[in-house]
């Protein structure tokens, strides 16, 4: 009943709900939701389970260190190409951890990437850099 | 290499004494002008951080092995003979019978006497139980030719989380296997070990080189990492009145070296994988050592990109460090006496660097 | 003396078309001690065909490196020198060669110039004493005189062997080859140039082959080469119980001061050790330089030996981990790149006739193109 109150409340103080607006908590929302995913993220990137020897991300790339996600996209010798992060975790997956790869937007790759991004928030995009 | 080139180190080789075959040791045994006649001449082999895997049955990750097994292939090769070689800890990954088994099969084949150093790896499943059967004690010191070696086991850590902290023994092997893991704890030698060490050194007359070998770095680098030792201020003060101390450490999986007072600290490579530097990592501070040239990462999706072993030569009662590196340039950090610290002889210069020691 | 007229000047009419890259391929690097001329093209051309220049004077460069043949002496496994003293090691081939960073197998010259000096002088090959042979018969022949001095402007008692390498240098740098059918799909966009079967072979050669971690390729040219040099198991795999004694009478030999280039090419076992002998590196033991693979399928047998005869069997070599056959010992020295791949047999197909694609059309050999020209640029 409380909830329907506040709800009714804002209403009232905002007016008329208008079509492309959102407000400070879906954004706080959303922002947790991330958090939610990159958490999973960590969880794979820790996890022996995500390739098939016992390997972890972690064990090479410790806080995802060393992975440089502002540098991309950029040249990779291993794929003889400019190519994407995402690429790059693929050759990872199937190289030393002996796994399969995932697609781009498989849940699990989506996760991993915003662990990675999160672990070098701050640091500035420097595409390209090798 | 140039004809040039090659003619050059013909000549380099004939130049030396003995008719000694100096090819397989880029390092010169040639013993430096005002050096004393006192000053031990003899060299000793390296290998560290090995982290052998079991992945199940008769499987290791494959990799891992691989690292290892070329190690000692190599080190074998070397002519002249090193004295001894000394394997740095963390032999196994999580510490099972299977892996020090597998790992100490790999070792056995070394052809010269072996002394080990404990890893935390090798540690926290059974608390070094299995690892004495095969290797002794956790800490010792002998003597040779002169020069004072002490192994200290610098991975132990407080009680509470070695004994109360965890349902299972395995658990705790997880925890602490995870570098990054927030719920580590910091190295430490302990104070049993404390004790232990005074009353060694006590018998050791201040000119006598003293040569420390130990897991973690005695040095408080970055503890996110456990690039750490608790009691490195005290570990220090008792080595500082003796006129040349060398810390090696393995632990890093990198080349760092540093110089405090009179101890020179450096470290060792993995034979199975490279670690990043602390400071790569964006949300953290850490406090490197004086790192002058950072390690090559020429290619860092190569199997034995920045992995290898390493040979010690301690001609000048200093240890001057070859890191012998499968997929890289060798790399040299030999004491310089000048300077009075560790020094890389090729790359301190920064108009010689490679972009492959400022890329990741 | 004709015949040579007019060899020399078809060399000059190819050697001046030969001024830009075929596609897949960059621009060709030319030391700037030794630009390309077309005198000294058609000079180097004479040179490298000239059986004069050995001991019984019936051996030539062009007696290993056939232009019919791409350039090599297949199907020889190692070559043959004079009096067909074998020698250790399978001829490469010249085409493209201009692109490589170091020559030979264990990389023991440092560019084209270099290498032409050695054979001349190994026991095996054309056996003379020095290179003074060579200079008597050059200042000897006034058709040669007037070339050397069209092209260096050099008389008759000025002209040094750097001369006679660097023409022959010259002229192997015009010996490129691109446009295969790769390059035209790859590079130039057409989707029919390549089969389904290439394709597929390409995305293993990404992919579960490994292969591009070695064989390299760029964004926009293709060496399949990455200059480096790698232990993949083959020779060394047959020495590995005897790598101390060995690596120990080499160095012993070395620093008498034995030559390398003639200890590598005359005792088998030695040869084996690869680049070690050339570096003195532990990490080199067994290493040999990553070949191209442009026109692989016209240049069998393959390997530092010539010890593997088919791309099948070379394919099955690394899907075993760099051991033949399977259950062989691996050596201790093995390339970190190198271990088994667990491909399909339909891998190992696609991947055998994506290899095929990487012939140059000049060289396909039911094309039915003459294949007089001597020089056969590239396009």
């Amino acid at each position: 009943m409380k909830k329907v109150a506040v709800i009714a409340v804002s209403l009232v103080l905002a007016g008329p709900v208008v079509a492309d607006e959102f407000t400070k908590d879906d954004t706080e929302r959303w922002m947790e939701q991330f958090e939610l995913v990159a958490a999973e993220g960590r969880r794979l990137w820790t996890s022996p389970e995500i390739g098939t020897n016992g390997v972890a991300c972690a064990q090479c790339h410790p806080n995802a260190a060393n992975t440089h996600p502002e540098t991309y996209p950029k040249f990779q010798k291993q794929l003889g190409r400019v190519t994407q992060l995402w690429e790059m975790i693929n050759w990872c997956l199937r190289n030393p951890l002996e796994g399969d790869e995932l697609a781009a937007d498989d849940p699990k790759m989506v996760a991993m990437l915003a662990y990675v991004h999160k672990e070098r928030r701050g640091v500035k995009l420097d595409p390209g850099k090798h | 290499m140039s004809n040039e080139t090659l003619n050059g180190r013909r000549d380099f080789l004939k130049a030396t004494t003995s008719g000694v075959i100096a090819g397989m040791l880029p390092v010169s045994l040639v013993r430096l002008a005002g050096a004393a006649e006192s000053d031990p001449d003899f060299t000793f082999a390296y290998i560290s951080d090995s982290h052998i895997q079991h992945i199940k049955g008769n499987e290791f990750v494959r990799n891992w092995d691989r690292g290892l097994i070329r190690a000692v292939a190599e080190a074998n090769l070397l002519e002249p003979k090193p004295d001894f070689v000394v394997f740095g800890g963390d032999l196994a990954q999580l510490g099972t019978k299977a892996e020090l088994d597998h790992g100490a099969e790999i070792l056995a084949g070394l052809n010269y006497k072996t002394r080990v150093v404990m890893g935390e790896h090798d540690y926290y499943l059974d608390l070094g139980e299995y690892w004495s059967d095969l290797y002794g004690d956790h800490y010792y010191s002998w003597d040779h030719k002169g020069v004072h070696f002490i192994t200290l086991n610098s991975i132990l850590t407080y009680d509470d989380w070695t004994f109360d902290r965890w349902e299972s023994p395995e658990r705790r092997m997880n925890e602490m296997a995870g570098l990054d893991n927030p719920n580590g704890s910091p190295f430490m030698v302990g104070d049993k070990q404390l004790k232990w060490l005074k009353k060694d050194l006590s018998k050791v007359s201040r000119d006598t080189p003293v040569v420390v070998f130990s897991h973690s770095p005695l040095q408080k680098i970055y503890k996110g990492w456990n690039f750490w030792t608790e009691e490195a201020d005290d570990v220090q003060a008792m080595l500082k009145p003796f006129k040349k101390v060398n810390v090696i450490y393995g632990h890093v999986h990198q080349i760092q070296y540093n110089q405090i007072d009179k101890i020179a600290f450096t470290s060792v490579m993995s034979t199975a994988w490279p670690w990043p530097y602390p400071e790569s990592y964006a949300q953290a501070e850490s406090h490197l050592p004086i790192l002058t040239v950072p390690m090559n990462r020429a290619d860092p999706f190569n199997e034995r990109d920045a992995t290898g072993w390493q040979f010690m030569n301690m001609h000048t009662g200093r240890v001057d460090l070859e890191f012998n590196l499968y997929n890289n340039s060798n790399r040299t950090i030999a004491f310089n006496r000048d300077k009075g610290h560790p020094e890389d002889v090729t790359f301190s210069d920064a108009k010689t660097r490679t972009p492959a020691q400022s890329h990741f | 003396m004709n015949k040579l007229l007019i060899a020399a000047c078809l060399s000059i009419v190819a050697g001046t078309v030969a001024a830009q890259a075929p596609l897949g391929l960059p621009e060709v690097p030319v030391p700037a001690n030794n630009p390309q001329t077309p005198e000294k093209i058609a000079l180097g051309s004479l040179l490298f065909h000239d059986v004069q220049f050995s001991a019984t004077g019936d051996v030539a460069c062009a007696t290993c490196h056939v232009a019919e043949k791409v350039f090599t002496d297949s199907p020889l496994s190692v070559s043959e020198g004079i009096e067909k003293k074998t020698g250790t090691r399978n001829a490469p081939t010249v085409v493209n060669a201009a692109y490589n960073k170091t020559q030979f197998w264990d990389g023991r010259s440092p560019d084209l110039e270099d290498q032409a000096r050695h054979p001349f002088l190994n026991p095996v090959e054309m056996a003379l004493p020095n290179h003074e042979p060579i200079l008597e018969i050059i200042r000897g022949d006034d058709g040669y005189l007037k070339m050397f001095r069209d092209a260096f402007g050099v008389r008759a008692k000025d002209i040094t062997i750097d001369h006679v390498t660097k023409a022959i240098a010259a002229f192997e740098r015009t010996q490129i080859s691109g446009n295969s059918p790769f390059d035209r799909w790859y590079f130039g966009g057409e989707q029919d140039a390549m089969s389904a079967a290439a394709v597929r072979g390409f995305a293993v050669f990404l992919g579960n082959g490994r292969c591009i971690s070695c064989h390299a390729i760029e964004q926009d040219f293709a060496l399949f080469t990455d200059h480096q040099f790698h232990n993949i198991g083959v020779g060394i795999n047959d020495i590995q119980d005897r790598v101390p004694e060995l690596a120990h009478a080499f160095q012993v030999a070395k620093n008498a001061g034995a030559d390398v280039d003639v200890t590598v090419l005359t005792d088998p076992d030695t040869s084996h050790l690869g680049r070690f002998a050339v570096d003195d590196q532990l990490s080199s033991m067994g290493a040999f330089k990553t070949s191209t693979l442009r026109n692989i399928a016209v240049t069998a047998p393959y390997m530092h030996d010539g010890s593997i005869e088919t791309l099948r069997e070379v394919v099955e070599h690394y899907n075993n981990g760099g051991v033949t056959p399977a259950d062989a010992a691996v050596n201790a020295f093995l390339s970190g790149g190198i271990k088994p791949l667990n491909l399909t047999e339909q891998e190992i197909d696609d991947l055998v006739v994506f290899m095929e694609s990487l012939t140059s059309p000049q060289f396909e050999p039911a094309s039915g193109e003459s294949v007089a020209t001597a020089t056969g640029s590239g396009e």
